[in-house]
């Protein structure tokens, strides 16, 4: 991650697009959100898109964590209130905030679940979490022309992407992480690139090649990432030459719990039929 | 946000009031001099630097007494 530091701003367009993205949704809830934590904040992009946008007036302080001292060193500018902070374990007292902002990061922790139950413990109850993850779609033309060249070139393939969580689960680890109205939806941002080894290096520069190069520990050797370029080109390539990266991000939203939100009634409660509030003759339907 | 009239290497008593020791959940003390915020629970001291808390359990220093 400290690596990643130095050539951040180069290649941080999807942190941007997704900055945007919330700041959007949030001028879109009509409610303030006096303290606010954003849990990603890198150098700052997240910051910058909020007080920017028309959700500004919605916050009145916003407090800017990152795991990494060097990219939250990045930050400019006086009166910042900033935290190196590790998303599994994080410093903040029960209650503190009215909104969690998560961009882009949360795909990194061993333990996606508890990470959501300490953000669950840091919110205010009826404080909101936005978080946006990398969906399982995400990169599948490189992980795809990756196995099949390692399975060409040396004796074995692993995976080399980080697992990316799938959209319909993710509304799911919100509901097991005690969060209410969990609601998950999925945007895919298809980014062109001249060559895969461009690709690779816009990855390296995310910060994301450390997932790639994880496991299997050795780094992948040159004949591999050539074969890898070669069968990226032969399957994916684009009318124009160019190849294209498919990116999928999925933004959860979920609400700590609070007595005022409505509830889903328990099943067998209703005190209507519905084929009475339809105005039809009731059908049963054939078990199958 | 307006520029804080603090140096750049105070902690903002606005963060300080929100921040607990991540391993125990339990209240800091800041020590000024030292630049560090210590949880008694966990004896472990985490740095300050450059005014920015890192609340890091293997980046603080163990208390000895």
């Amino acid at each position: 991650m400290e690596r990643a530091a130095a050539s951040f701003p180069a290649a941080d367009f999807l942190k941007a697009r997704a900055a945007e993205d919330v700041a959007w949704r949030l001028s879109a809830i009509l409610r303030r959100f006096p303290r606010a934590v954003d849990l990603s904040a890198r150098s700052g992009v997240f910051s910058q898109k909020l007080w920017e946008s028309a959700a500004a007036a919605q916050v009145d302080e916003l407090v800017e964590a990152d795991l990494s001292p060097a990219m939250l060193g990045r930050a400019e500018g006086g009166g910042r209130l900033r935290v190196v902070a590790d998303e599994e374990r994080l410093p903040f007292a029960a209650q503190s905030f009215d909104l969690a902002v998560s961009l882009l990061s949360l795909h990194w922790t061993n333990d996606l679940v508890g990470a959501l139950v300490q953000i669950r413990r840091a919110l205010k109850p009826d404080g909101l979490l936005i978080a946006t993850i990398f969906g399982g779609a995400t990169l599948t033309e490189l992980r795809q022309s990756l196995l099949q060249a390692e399975a060409e070139v040396s004796d074995g393939a692993g995976p080399r992407v980080s697992p990316f969580a799938d959209a319909l689960d993710a509304a799911g680890l919100l509901q097991r992480a005690g969060f209410a109205l969990p609601v998950s939806d999925v945007d895919r941002i298809t980014v062109r690139y001249d060559h895969p080894l461009k690709l690779m290096a816009d990855l390296r520069a995310m910060g994301e090649a450390s997932a790639l190069a994880d496991r299997p520990r050795r780094p992948l050797s040159r004949r591999v990432l050539a074969r890898m370029s070669d069968i990226y080109a032969e399957r994916f390539r684009l009318e124009d030459g160019r190849i294209p990266a498919t990116f999928e991000l999925i933004t959860l939203t979920g609400w700590a719990p609070h007595a005022s939100q409505p509830k889903a009634l328990m099943p067998g409660s209703a005190k209507m039929r519905v084929a009475d509030a339809l105005g039809v003759p009731e059908q049963l339907l054939a078990r199958g | 946000m307006s520029p804080s009239p603090l140096k750049a290497t105070e902690v903002d008593p606005r963060l300080l009031e929100v921040l607990v020791c991540p391993a125990t959940h339990t209240p800091l003390e800041y020590d000024r001099e030292a630049k560090e915020l210590i949880s008694r629970a966990a004896g472990l001291a985490y740095p300050i630097r450059d005014g920015v808390p890192v609340m890091l359990p293997e980046e603080a220093r163990t208390l000895t007494d």
